[in-house]
């Protein structure tokens, strides 16, 4: 893996990036690491169809925007380096003169193409020189309906990651998350980027901690509709069809599903105080893990499913916990500050991102690595920051915070870079999950 | 900021997929004057779902493990709807054939529409709590019963809490008919899931005292709402008093 890497970097130093077909997949290219070097890619942009709908724009920037949030490139600006296309947006249309030009500029792949209509549906092509192989290595064309453009795009987006990664994007998944609507708190979801927020549930009262089935066809969440009860519950999103997954006596709350969806870990107080359990899918046969009186909840999954971080006030604050999946072994994670809640294991397994309170008695994010040693706090400001949930590809964190007033739902990448609030209307938005890929 | 698209919902037909996405009913909804509320102002014009959403007999029905009645679980379970009971599908399988994250190698795709969300309806029963919760709140502050308050990251009943519970015991005994839910409150510091927790341990305090005081226990329900039920949304010490709460309510049926 590492003689790979340091001939990926090596290439990318030459210019001569080549395509990683998908036997480059177990190269791991970790783009928060500060010596990573960026895949400089320049975006000609998209001709339109020549109505007065600026969808070619559109489309370059929804592009420029999933290839800045991807980490693994960085987007130069071609018309201002002097850069363009002379009137052609064919295949062909980048020629020895031009692939020179930005190759000069250090830009190693180009990307172009067009946005057009034929009968009803919407087309984009999209085109990708690469400077490695000084060709045109990939030819795309996307159909579908007009109202699809930003998904045609995002698949655009994917492809590119794929191609020099040889990992899945994340341009395609979804945000769901709680909103706060005349008093009730409703479940929606969202594409990865804010856009599109569409409504699940409309139960007018409380609906909380929404988390996504492994096919992302259901939301798996914590229900009020009986009001003096909670129940987690399942809705299918496509179809609004519910089911109660767990009634137990008491509070039933903070879902996780297992990574192979085998369990389903939660907290409960049917035994007086909260107490994580998990139950089998399959045979829907509860095991409790914990035994203490004090509250246990918030079981969150470690990537091989092996083992579960938990938050519990068992030393009078709460603190974070780890477990093996049958309830062993537990110990002891946090011990800086007096309150670290909602734990969130990384998908790459490294870091568990949870809520720390500073020393101002802030709510923020930190990370704390699974043997407790590495502590690192990420976000800062006022206001609270509460539920992180980590992008599938593990480079972003989606979560809620408090810091300009009303809650809303931002990303940040893992090294806490690039805040960008992703949601901007309602009273208060909540609870974020990302979607699995 | 953003550019908002404010683009009128417009009913698409695509290669005889003909479906109007929700959020298009949304806008519509919106534009009725029904509902004025939109969470995020990132808003494409309309989704085009396709058709092939299931149906019928239930999703992953095939696959579902067992049919038999869920158990120890799923104890007495009401439909929650007037639909007929479909088994819960199976958590652990994911969907066969290429989903739509599949990277597909031929050069030209067709894609799908966006995420098919079912078009939400406020349902009968939120209509029912909407006016059990307004009912309840007439009650309870005709009742005059008082509510008790609480520490910061605490759940210990202080000195002028129990006097308040002495004479809300009071107004209970008097009133055997009643039966009265103890609702824990937080104020908006810390987390979601954390609080939901702590607010449980203020209401059952209140309940162990009430009962202590020689209520029934059977006559309280407790119930947390966490920080997601606030008294008061200023971002101050007077407020977060006011919703560290343990909040006694009339029960109507």
């Amino acid at each position: 893996m590492k003689i790979s890497l340091v001939v990926l970097y090596l290439a990318l130093l030459g210019g001569l990036i080549g395509i990683i077909e998908s036997g480059a997949e177990d190269v791991f290219m970790e783009a928060t690491r500060p010596d990573f070097q960026k895949i400089p890619i320049g975006i000609f942009g998209f001709r339109d169809g020549g109505d007065q709908d600026p969808n070619g724009e559109k489309a370059a920037d929804v592009l420029r925007a999933d290839l800045r949030r991807s980490l693994i490139f960085s987007v130069a600006d071609l018309p201002k380096l002097g850069i363009r296309l002379n009137g052609r947006w064919e295949k062909d249309a980048v020629d020895k003169r031009l692939a020179q030009q930005a190759s000069e500029q250090g830009i190693s792949v180009l990307v172009w193409g067009k946005v057009w209509a034929k009968e009803a549906d919407m087309l984009l092509d999209g085109y990708v020189y690469d400077g490695g192989s000084g060709d045109v290595v990939a030819d795309r064309r996307y159909i579908g309906s007009s109202s699809v453009l930003r998904q045609m795009t995002h698949r655009l987006a994917d492809e590119l990651v794929f191609r020099y990664t040889g990992e899945q994007g994340i341009a395609r998944t979804k945000i769901t998350f709680v909103s706060e609507q005349n008093g009730g708190r409703e479940l929606y979801v969202m594409d990865y980027d804010g856009y599109g927020p569409r409504q699940v549930t409309a139960d007018g009262f409380l609906n909380l901690m929404p988390r996504w089935s492994r096919d992302r066809r259901f939301l798996i969440f914590t229900s009020y509709r009986e009001r003096t009860k909670q129940h987690i519950d399942m809705v299918e999103i496509a179809t609004g069809k519910r089911w109660t997954l767990i009634s137990l006596p008491g509070l039933n709350i903070t879902p996780a599903l297992s990574p192979d969806g085998s369990s389903l870990a939660f907290a409960t107080s049917q035994d007086g105080n909260s107490e994580v359990y998990k139950m089998d899918t399959n045979t829907k046969a509860f095991q409790r893990l914990t035994f203490h009186a004090a509250g246990d909840l918030s079981p969150a999954w470690s990537p091989t499913g092996r083992e579960l971080a938990f938050t519990s006030d068992r030393g009078g604050g709460p603190q974070l916990f780890v477990m093996s999946a049958d309830g062993s072994n537990v110990r002891r994670l946090t011990y800086e500050g007096d309150y670290n809640a909602a734990p969130a294991w990384s998908p790459r397994g490294n870091w568990i991102a949870h809520v720390c309170r500073t020393e101002e008695r802030q709510y923020k994010l930190c990370l704390v690595s699974p043997d407790g040693q590495k502590h690192i706090r990420l976000t800062s400001g006022p206001g609270v920051d509460d539920s992180p949930s980590w992008s599938p590809d593990g480079r972003h964190l989606v979560f809620s915070s408090t810091r300009e007033g009303k809650s809303h739902i931002y990303m940040i990448d893992s090294d806490g870079a690039n805040l960008e609030r992703l949601t901007s209307g309602g009273t208060s938005n909540t609870s974020p999950a990302w979607s699995p890929m | 900021m953003r550019k908002v698209d404010l683009t009128p919902c417009i009913a698409v037909l695509v290669g005889g997929l003909f479906l109007v996405g929700a959020g298009c009913g949304k806008s519509i909804q919106a534009n009725s004057g029904a509902k004025s509320f939109e969470p995020g102002a990132k808003r494409e014009a309309t989704s085009v779902p396709k058709t092939t959403a299931s149906t019928g007999s239930g999703p992953g029905s095939s696959s579902t493990p067992s049919s038999k009645p869920p158990t120890a679980a799923s104890s007495p379970r009401e439909p929650l709807s007037s639909e007929p009971e479909t088994p819960i599908p199976s958590l652990s399988t994911l969907d066969s054939g290429p989903g739509p994250f599949n990277a597909k190698k031929s050069d030209e795709q067709r894609v799908p529409g966006d995420l098919l969300v079912a078009k939400t309806e406020p349902s009968d029963m939120s209509r029912r709590q909407v006016e059990e919760i307004q009912r309840e709140q007439v009650a309870t502050a005709a009742s005059g019963l008082e509510d008790v308050y609480f520490g910061f990251d605490s759940w210990q009943i202080s000195n002028e809490g129990k006097q308040t519970l002495m004479v809300d015991a009071e107004w209970i005994k008097a009133n055997p008919s009643q039966k009265v839910t103890i609702e824990g409150h937080c104020d908006e510091r810390g987390t979601l899931a954390y609080n939901l927790v702590l607010g449980e341990k203020r209401a059952k305090a209140v309940q162990t005292y009430l009962t202590e005081l020689g209520i029934n226990a059977n006559r309280l329900t407790v119930v947390s709402y966490g920080k997601e039920r606030p008294f008061c949304k200023d971002r101050e010490e007077s407020c977060y008093q006011q919703n560290r709460r343990g909040h006694i309510a009339i029960r109507v049926q």
